[in-house]
């Protein structure tokens, strides 16, 4: 048998349900690939060691009493340190709740326990997800496994590095903007951001509530749908969640893509990309043509207003959701102040980042009187024009495609001064955000010099399962996805 | 039209403040000019049409739950995540002069 570290997550589950593998057996290899390899990648934030294993033991006992654990058995999970789970630190990457413990649960956590799964322990992040490189976490970057001088992309880069240098084979993320699919492309794993409401974001540290996502990262198509399976559906504590029924997100294997239209926006494919990221885009078009797709031009022609769109729903919102962080109920608190505002300014001046900051000066910006209808009321009308963009497209085609990210794996410390430059890492990504909806990246290619590339999916609202089946098509007929980072 | 802005130490004084945060001296030159270039960046916005657009579909109904008492959470849990606690209480630094 292949080291367990190398098996996809279903078969990982059938494995240890089956008892060919213990649960304890595989957390262990995980557990000592951690300590093998993290120091050089500072994926984890850190591990629960002991008692990741005292849960896998309980898989293991549980299949020794002949009950079925569930669908994950014993499947090793990271999760982004922005999803609290009770009696656990949860830092959102900030200094701020450095000793934050959580009195409960997220939902998708619960549900990921309830599943079977082993939670392994908290990946890396830029504060509150701000950040598209990971540079912005307060406990020191993340390096991508592919090439430790180079950023994994963010702000769930964390959960990439750990997927891509095979320490867990699922990491749970959190996607605002891009936040799973683009550390997905330059880590080269697959990332679904599902549609917004589909899974709870109840236990998600709130950066920007009308955008956040839990989505996921992993090695297969097969295995982001597993986990989709576990964790969609409504959820009382979360309001925004969505009632929809749930379909199997396992079909029987699609072997043709005929019949199908798949769109191929030019504002996503032509201006501003990398030459070997639009040769390697290229290239999977050709295969998916070869595969029987009608691949067809067609346009979201409010593109150019998504970018600064986005920044500014996602300032004004994050403005309003850290205003919470106040020195009083939880958080850090700076001592020595005598008045109780003061305590607070101090406070958050010492436990928030340089970025963060900068994005709540802006967001508090943008929803000052004299400059909300100029700034804010303009991009959530932009927002509804870009809704509508893609509603036009989706009735013409079934899915649309572009690249992942403009360039790929880009070096540590080249970005991080110019918020600009950062900010248009993400230009490809945010449309899909804007307007709720589920969108998938996965491994295309790989430059020169080895980096992945990665070729973004988005679909209609709701319609994870044609995106879980098509991108499973082009899974099966390239083999992108199979190349590892690190032995 | 409102005149784009100018960032200036007074503006950025007065949205520190309304932000509960303290920019020291030494940062407000770099503060200031990344908040004038991203605001720049979002001008562009400032063109679109002022009509309100069809959301469509995707503007879905928010459905709240019933509103009804659950169980709390565990107070000792929530309480020792406070920085200052006092009988069961928050302690904060006074917050009225007298």
């Amino acid at each position: 048998m292949s080291h367990p570290w190398q098996l996809p997550a279903r078969e990982l589950a059938g494995l240890v349900r089956n008892r060919q593998l213990s649960a304890r057996e595989l957390v262990r290899a995980c557990l000592d690939r951690i300590d093998r390899l993290d120091p050089g990648l500072h994926a984890f934030l850190d591990h629960r060691g002991a008692r990741a294993l005292a849960d896998a033991d309980a898989v293991d006992a549980a299949c020794a009493r002949g009950d079925d654990p569930g669908p994950l058995a014993g499947v090793p999970i990271g999760w982004k340190d922005n999803l609290v789970l009770r009696g656990e630190t949860t830092s959102a990457g900030s200094r701020m709740l450095e000793s934050f413990r959580s009195p409960y649960s997220a939902t998708c956590l619960q549900r990921l326990a309830a599943a079977g799964g082993v939670l392994l322990g908290r990946t890396n992040m830029d504060e509150f997800g701000m950040g598209s490189s990971t540079e912005n976490s307060a406990y020191g970057p993340t390096r991508n496994p592919w090439n430790s001088d180079l950023v994994p992309g963010g702000s769930s880069g964390g959960s990439a590095a750990a997927v891509a240098a095979d320490l867990c084979p699922l990491a749970v993320g959190s996607d605002t903007g891009g936040s799973v699919r683009q550390p997905a492309a330059l880590c080269g794993v697959v990332g679904l951001k599902p549609t917004y409401g589909r899974v709870s974001r109840h236990g998600l540290i709130a950066y920007a509530s009308s955008l956040d996502c839990v989505g996921v990262l992993g090695h297969s198509v097969d295995d982001l749908g597993l986990w989709l399976q576990v964790c969609a559906g409504g959820d009382a504590a979360d309001p925004t969640s969505t009632s929809a029924p749930v379909p199997d997100f396992t079909p029987a294997a699609r072997e043709s893509l005929k019949g199908l239209r798949i769109g191929v926006p030019w504002e996503l494919n032509g201006p501003g990309l990398d030459d070997e990221v639009a040769a390697a885009t290229e290239a999977a078009r050709s295969t998916l043509r070869d595969l029987g797709a009608e691949l067809v031009e067609c346009t979201l022609p409010h593109t150019a207003y998504a970018v600064p769109t986005y920044y500014l729903i996602a300032m004004a919102e994050a403005a309003s959701n850290l205003a919470r962080y106040d020195g009083v109920r939880y958080g850090a608190r700076r001592t020595g102040a005598k008045r109780c505002d003061e305590m607070t300014t101090a406070s958050r001046s010492k436990g928030f980042g340089d970025e963060v900051q900068l994005r709540i000066l802006l967001g508090t910006f943008a929803l000052s009187i004299g400059y909300q209808d100029e700034y804010y009321g303009q991009a959530a009308r932009a927002r509804d024009l870009l809704r509508a963009d893609f509603r036009h497209a989706f009735a013409k085609c079934d899915l649309l495609l572009s690249p992942t990210s403009p360039v790929p794996a880009f070096p540590l410390g080249s970005r991080i001064d110019d918020p600009l430059a950062m900010y248009l890492c993400d230009a490809l990504t945010v449309p899909a955000s804007l307007a709720g909806l589920p969108a998938l990246s996965q491994p295309c290619g790989f430059t020169a010099a080895g980096l992945p590339i990665g070729l973004q999916w988005m679909a209609p609202p709701l319609r994870e399962d044609l995106l879980l089946q098509v991108a499973g098509v082009f899974e099966r007929h390239t083999d992108h996805h199979r190349r590892r980072a690190l032995p | 039209m409102v005149p784009r802005p100018t960032f200036d130490r007074t503006l950025l004084q007065r949205l520190a403040e309304l932000s509960r945060l303290h920019v020291p001296p030494e940062r407000q030159a770099e503060v200031l000019q990344n908040m004038q270039r991203v605001t720049a960046a979002f001008d562009a916005l400032r063109d679109l049409p002022l009509a309100p657009i069809d959301a469509g579909d995707n503007a879905a109904a928010l459905v709240l739950r019933a509103d009804e008492a659950e169980p709390p959470l565990p107070l000792a849990e929530v309480l020792a995540n406070a920085p200052q606690v006092a009988a069961g209480m928050f302690v904060v630094p006074r917050v009225v002069e007298g």
